[in-house]
């Protein structure tokens, strides 16, 4: 069968000249398709507004702390004290090769800061090192994040959280160069962390941090040796779990704790929790795509249905058509067009409309400018889409034409 | 000879086999105007659609000018219809959502001529048939007569070698029939297009010039009708 402009135009008239049969034909698909579309899009958006409490967190990434002792070890009772050390850097790095970054930090919780008559009374004083930025990426609105320059010279610069420089700064504006008083010391503003405080919060609300080089916070507040906490990452291709036994036993032995004891030692792994969520969206893609798939499939069931009663109601136009010439091969080949052309026209409606209203969940979800999460559907899909539905409108087609092409031109005339 | 049918036979085989045509002979010449009459159920009805290719036959031959029709394929015969029959049906058999020109194109569209083509030779014929203001209308909004008239149209755009007509005023109030009747006596005179009418009203055949009485699947009395004298009951007219 030729497929130009004039069988095009045939096709056309019949489905548009026919308008209620061809609504309620194309409504199915339109429906299974917009559901489809409407589903992938949304549980993307979903999944990248989880992801953002995580935002600018290396996801494979370890964090530990001390606890208090759970089991006496070498003479020493339990529901002892310890804390890590500098030197666990060091020693981490030397027996455990698969590490990529491991910096220490301490914190200090409900600090006041203040800028002339302003203070925020609640911010958590945090010491780091510049590389902690692998850790945590921080988000820069104003300056810069600090460098290894500030923590080898004790510089006393810092850099604030949102929060912070919000109740600071209220007439905003570049706060660089600007000092603040931390208890009692004086640091200069360098940077603007806006990051917000998302799902995971390692010590505290990223809002309420005041960021200061590692080594001036332990002289300033006479911590001598010890550190708080140590984050540290996995070289590429490296099992997070298949490190952490190792990891743990170099630190307990250092410290005289029994390697057994998990409460001495928080060791938290946040490669755990990704995969957790990653699961958990696999699931949710999988529902989505079963239930998406199968409206549609539903959709193209109906179409089918739909064309195989009107393809009984057109038996006289059909048989009228093969009296006056046209033969089987061009019934067949008409019907399963119009299948075709009407599947993929509700379904384009379909993809269409849904990218629409998509595009008005991420208009709502846009903030300052910012957009949240992505929940337009991506165009491959769209195109993977599309192509599925006319394989589906030949498929839907399939049976209503052959019955057509069985339509003999004697009914016609029989048929009244 | 424009048809020549040699005892052809047909059965139906539903169930209980029924011989409808039982070794028809026939030769009807290029330009005459026959009619085919019988009662239902006399075989008139199998015996036009054999003539038009719309059913096979058992045995027997059956030459529509020159070329044996005879197994054909589904492709073949639609070809040959398309080419050699007009068909005018009792029902009009008009597509509804095409309009009067659409309708009349509709063959010519099925043999491939320019779409352009088409309609200047479908409004000629048309307007032949004086329905040129009706063109753009649809079948719903025309008169049974004219509805007869447009399929009438369509039968013709082809130039076919034969027009089969199957009890064209079946559907039609009596004014109407004669004009229809009229219209077709007229394109056999004037343009000596061969026309066959199956009808079982007397009135009807006797407006042609040849009646040709079917029973029980047998040709009975053929009757020479120049004079339109065969039928003396309520004449159409």
């Amino acid at each position: 069968m030729r497929m130009d402009k004039d069988t095009f135009r045939e096709i056309l008239d019949s489905i548009l000249r026919n308008r209620s049969r061809s609504l309620l034909t194309g409504f199915g698909v339109f429906w299974g398709v917009f559901m489809l579309m409407l589903l992938i899009g949304g549980g993307q958006g979903l999944k990248q507004l989880l992801q953002n409490n995580f935002e600018g967190f290396a996801q494979n990434t370890c964090i530990v702390f001390a606890g208090n002792t759970s089991k006496p070890f070498k003479g020493f009772k339990k529901g002892r004290r310890w804390s890590l050390t500098y030197d666990d850097v060091d020693r981490l790095r030397n027996i455990v090769p698969e590490l990529e970054t491991i910096t220490p930090s301490v914190s200090l919780w409900g600090r006041s800061v203040t800028r002339d008559e302003y203070t925020y009374g609640k911010a958590v004083v945090k010491g780091i090192r510049a590389d902690y930025r692998n850790i945590e990426a921080p988000k820069l609105m104003y300056g810069r994040f600090l460098n290894d320059a500030d923590d080898l010279q004790e510089r006393k610069v810092c850099v604030i959280g949102k929060g912070v420089y919000a109740s600071l700064f209220p007439e905003g504006g570049d706060p660089c160069g600007k000092p603040l008083r931390i208890d009692g010391s004086y640091y200069t503003v360098v940077g603007v962390d806006w990051k917000e405080g998302g799902g995971i919060q390692i010590n505290g609300n990223a809002s309420d941090q005041v960021i200061i080089p590692i080594r001036q916070a332990c002289r300033a507040y006479n911590l001598g040796n010890v550190i708080h906490m140590l984050c540290f990452t996995a070289k590429e291709g490296v099992t997070m779990s298949d490190i952490t036994p190792r990891v743990r036993e170099v630190i307990s032995r250092a410290h005289y704790i029994d390697p057994t004891d998990e409460q001495a030692m928080f060791l938290l792994n946040t490669q755990l929790m990704f995969g957790l969520v990653d699961n958990l969206f696999r699931g949710v893609n999988f529902l989505v795509w079963l239930i998406g798939l199968g409206t549609l499939l539903a959709g193209a069931i109906g179409v089918s249905n739909i064309m195989m009663v009107s393809v009984r109601e057109r038996t006289t136009e059909i048989g009228i058509r093969r009296a006056i010439g046209a033969t089987p091969r061009m019934i067949l080949g008409q019907i399963i067009s119009e299948s075709i052309v009407l599947t993929l026209a509700a379904g384009l409606l379909g993809i269409v409309v849904s990218v629409g209203i998509l595009a008005m969940v991420e208009l709502a979800m846009t903030q300052d400018g910012i957009l949240k999460a992505a929940f337009q559907v991506p165009f491959g899909a769209a195109v993977a889409a599309a192509l599925l539905l006319t394989v589906l409108g030949v498929l839907a087609g399939l049976a209503p034409s052959l019955r057509a092409m069985g339509i003999k031109p004697v009914d016609a005339m029989r048929d009244e | 000879m424009l048809i020549s049918l040699k005892d052809i036979n047909k059965t139906y085989n539903n169930g209980q086999p029924l011989h409808v045509l039982k070794g028809i002979d026939l030769s009807i010449d290029k330009g005459e105007f026959v009619s085919i009459m019988g009662a239902s159920g006399s075989g008139k009805s199998t015996l036009l659609n054999i003539l038009g290719i719309l059913d096979n036959y058992d045995s027997g031959e059956y030459h529509l000018d020159g070329v044996l029709i005879k197994d054909l394929s589904e492709k073949q015969a639609a070809e040959y219809r398309n080419r050699m029959i007009g068909f005018i049906f009792q029902s009009f058999n008009l597509i509804g959502f095409k309009t009067a020109a659409e309708n009349v194109e509709l063959p010519l569209y099925y043999q491939g001529v320019p779409r352009k083509k088409r309609q200047a030779l479908a409004m000629e014929y048309l307007e032949k048939m004086g329905l040129g203001p009706w063109a753009t209308h649809f079948p719903n909004e025309m008169s049974g007569g004219q509805k007869q008239r447009v399929a009438i149209a369509r039968a013709l755009i082809t130039r076919p070698s034969i027009i089969l007509a199957d009890e064209p005023t079946g559907a039609l109030d009596s004014k109407t029939s004669v004009e229809v009747m009229q219209l077709l006596k007229q394109l056999n005179k004037e343009e000596g297009i061969t026309i066959i009418v199956v009808t079982h009203e007397g009135g009807v055949a006797n407006e042609t010039d040849k009646i040709i009485h079917i029973r029980d699947g047998v040709i009975g009395q053929i009757e020479e009708n120049r004079q339109h004298t065969a039928w003396s009951g309520p004449q159409v007219k």
